[in-house]
């Protein structure tokens, strides 16, 4: 099962990934995004493109194939990492 | 300027290889940096292609690549093995689409079972993992569930209908970054 963890100091409770997720993963609390049914999850990663404040950490999903990302950007990236 | 050129390129694509009627190529090894230029020429060549489609012919270019890809899809599974199970039909799915897909059954956690017989239509869920039309989607910053998108439903569509000798049809649920959700329904 996917596990997510978010960062409650870093959402600022815009109700992105509420919104954006189709299987109803999120839900505010407080104005803090919390995750009641990650059972639902299957790891698509859209709330974690869409969350303005990068708060959201997905853990054991099965990570796609991304080779639209040039080589030359990686090295780059790399380099600076 | 333009004469250096062309003699620059003259010399560039001159050899003294012979290649003879009987020599095959037996192997394709070019360098990864060789190969990752022709693979994002091509994810380039068909985003552009179907941007242009959808500038072109407007939300009509969705219905085209989708015939067009259910077109492909019955050509593709013409010599596959016909299944009339399920599961049966989509492990043969996942073989034709080997190396450009991968997809897995999904349920939400309240249902039961993956494969759903309502009013005589059966439908089943699929994430699909890998796809090539995502990554040449985000290749030229293309919205997700476009036209070439329709083509992936469509080439499933066709093939899923050839194998199983149903129709069937695929919907969108989700598009995301990482995964995609969609609906298999056959009739």
């Amino acid at each position: 099962m996917i596990e997510i963890r978010v960062d409650e100091e870093a959402c600022n409770g815009c109700g992105l990934c509420v919104k954006d997720c189709p299987m109803g993963v999120f839900e505010l609390k407080s104005s803090v995004s919390s995750p009641v049914h990650p059972e639902n999850c299957m790891g698509c990663l859209s709330c974690h493109e869409i969350c303005p404040a990068q708060a959201l950490e997905h853990r054991g999903v099965v990570p796609c194939r991304r080779m639209y990302v040039s080589m030359k950007v990686c090295r780059m990236l790399n380099r600076v990492i | 300027m333009s004469e250096s050129f062309i003699n620059e390129a003259k010399q560039k694509f001159t050899t003294d290889l012979v290649f003879r009627a009987e020599d095959v190529p037996m192997r394709c090894d070019p360098p990864a940096e060789e190969l990752e230029q022709t693979l994002h020429g091509l994810m380039q060549l068909n985003g552009y292609i179907i941007k242009s489609l959808e500038e072109i012919a407007g939300r009509g270019a969705n219905a085209v690549t989708y015939r067009a890809g259910k077109k492909f899809g019955h050509e593709v599974a013409k010599y596959f093995e016909k299944k009339s199970d399920v599961e049966d039909a989509l492990r043969e799915l996942s073989y034709i689409l080997h190396g450009q897909y991968t997809f897995e059954p999904w349920k939400p956690s309240d249902r039961d079972e993956y494969i759903v017989e309502e009013n005589g239509s059966t439908f089943i869920y699929l994430v699909f993992h890998d796809c090539i039309v995502r990554q040449s989607c985000r290749r030229i910053g293309q919205e997700q569930g476009g036209p070439l998108c329709q083509t992936l439903c469509g080439y499933v569509v066709g093939a899923v209908e050839e194998i199983t000798g149903r129709r069937g049809k695929l919907e969108i649920i989700h598009t995301g970054p990482n995964a995609c959700l969609k609906k298999l329904i056959l009739k």
